[in-house]
């Protein structure tokens, strides 16, 4: 068993009267359980040349009836926008959804539950993708850690 | 201008064969510049709890409307539970959806775990129409409209328009033009049909009076693409912390 933590600081000494000392660590487990997930893409880093946004893990297809085999397992997500121009943004999205928008070095951490989608039939689902704001490059970095991901069978035709 | 930043470290030793040990550190600044941000809803914390596991449902965490669209906002949301089996569900409203029509999962935080992610507060159309007070009204006749009710101080129409405007209405802000009140809602919402105050404006009439309140120019409102919601997986009480720091 792994054992993965995550931690986060969030300080600032002027956003607020009181000074803003925020910390929090979590030891990454499988979903209800004290287990420690074993699983990840690793680190990818991508120099993007196009807005087009682009799925950055497994792609989560529809199977007949067969729920995905991750939905609702554990799953962490970081992505960072290794961007230093400030105007540069990567847009962030899940089932088509924009979730926000990373600007110069910023970065997420969220859970992902790789949800199947209940509602459109051609493969929205809950697959995260990333859109650069230029074409000129920018380079981002992102790993998922999980429980497992679901890797595709040898000419898979999606619909 | 404030500074914040915010620094992540993950660290393994032992889940891949090289140790893994990432750190990202960055300041947060408003959209497009280097201008650290300068708003936030500071930490709150919050307990859910429901009378039984039949009844649990979702609450808005934040809600688009509330926020400027389209900027750099950042939100940080805990599950403070010990219980490895407890979890919430954070899901963001949109045009897809994976949990119902239009809400989508992002993840589920389980005992101890946080999130830090961006924000966009894409917000939907909010819900408009226009009341004009018209005829002839009495002193002491009664608009009703939203839970809220207005009696005539006197029989000029402007006057009541102004008596309208000036009161506080739970889902809805109001301004005013002569004898016209327009009325905005508070939230962006589908609601199916066009403008449902229509029915729901009552006048309360005294003998011989026509006094009336015209709805014109009704527009129906559209959803919200980004509000964020949360739900517990017990109804036994689970507490969550969660901040945003917004433009």
């Amino acid at each position: 068993m792994a054992t993965t933590t995550a931690a986060i600081t969030l300080t600032s000494a002027d956003l607020l009267t009181d000074a803003l000392s925020l910390s929090a660590t979590n030891t990454l487990t499988k979903a209800g359980s004290t287990i420690g997930l074993d699983q990840t893409t690793g680190m990818a880093r991508a120099y993007l040349t196009s807005t087009t946004p682009i799925d950055i893990f497994p792609a989560i297809v529809e199977n007949g009836t067969d729920l995905r085999a991750f939905n609702g397992k554990s799953s962490w997500v970081y992505i960072c926008n290794k961007s230093e121009d400030e105007t540069e943004y990567i847009t962030v999205k899940i089932c088509e959804n924009v979730i926000g928008k990373l600007y110069a070095g910023d970065f997420l951490w969220m859970p992902w539950s790789q949800p199947a989608d209940v509602t459109n039939a051609a493969n929205h689902h809950g697959d995260i993708t990333i859109a650069p704001s230029v074409t000129t490059g920018m380079y981002a970095e992102f790993t998922c850690i999980n429980e497992g991901v679901e890797y595709h069978a040898e000419n898979l035709a999606i619909a | 201008m404030a500074t914040t930043t915010a620094t992540i470290t993950i660290n393994s030793t032992d889940l891949l064969t090289d140790e893994l040990a990432l750190t990202s550190t960055t300041t947060l600044t408003t959209a497009g510049t280097s201008t650290g941000v300068t708003q936030t809803t500071g930490l709150a914390r919050k307990t859910m709890t429901f009378a039984s596991s039949g009844v649990i449902d979702s609450e808005v965490l934040y809600r688009s409307d509330d926020y400027t669209a389209d900027k750099a906002n950042k939100v940080y949301i805990k599950n403070t539970s010990t219980t490895p089996a407890e979890y919430f569900e954070i899901m963001i409203t949109g045009a897809g959806g994976t949990a119902g029509g239009g809400v989508t999962e992002l993840g589920r935080l389980y005992a101890g775990d946080w999130a830090f992610f961006p924000w966009n507060a894409t917000g939907g159309t909010k819900e408009t129409f226009i009341a004009t007070i018209a005829g002839t009204w009495v002193a002491g006749e009664t608009w009703e409209f939203d839970g809220v009710n207005i009696a005539a101080a006197n029989t000029t129409a402007a006057d009541i328009a102004a008596q309208i405007d000036a009161a506080q209405f739970p889902n809805w802000v109001t301004s005013r033009s002569g004898a016209a009140v327009t009325f905005v809602s508070r939230w962006s919402m589908d609601a199916g049909t066009v403008v449902t105050a229509t029915a729901d404006i009552v006048i309360v009439q005294t003998g011989g009076s026509d006094a009336t309140s015209v709805v014109s120019s009704a527009a129906m409102g559209t959803k919200s693409l980004s509000d964020i919601y949360i739900k517990p997986s017990v109804h036994t009480g689970m507490t969550y912390e969660c901040m945003l720091i917004h433009e």
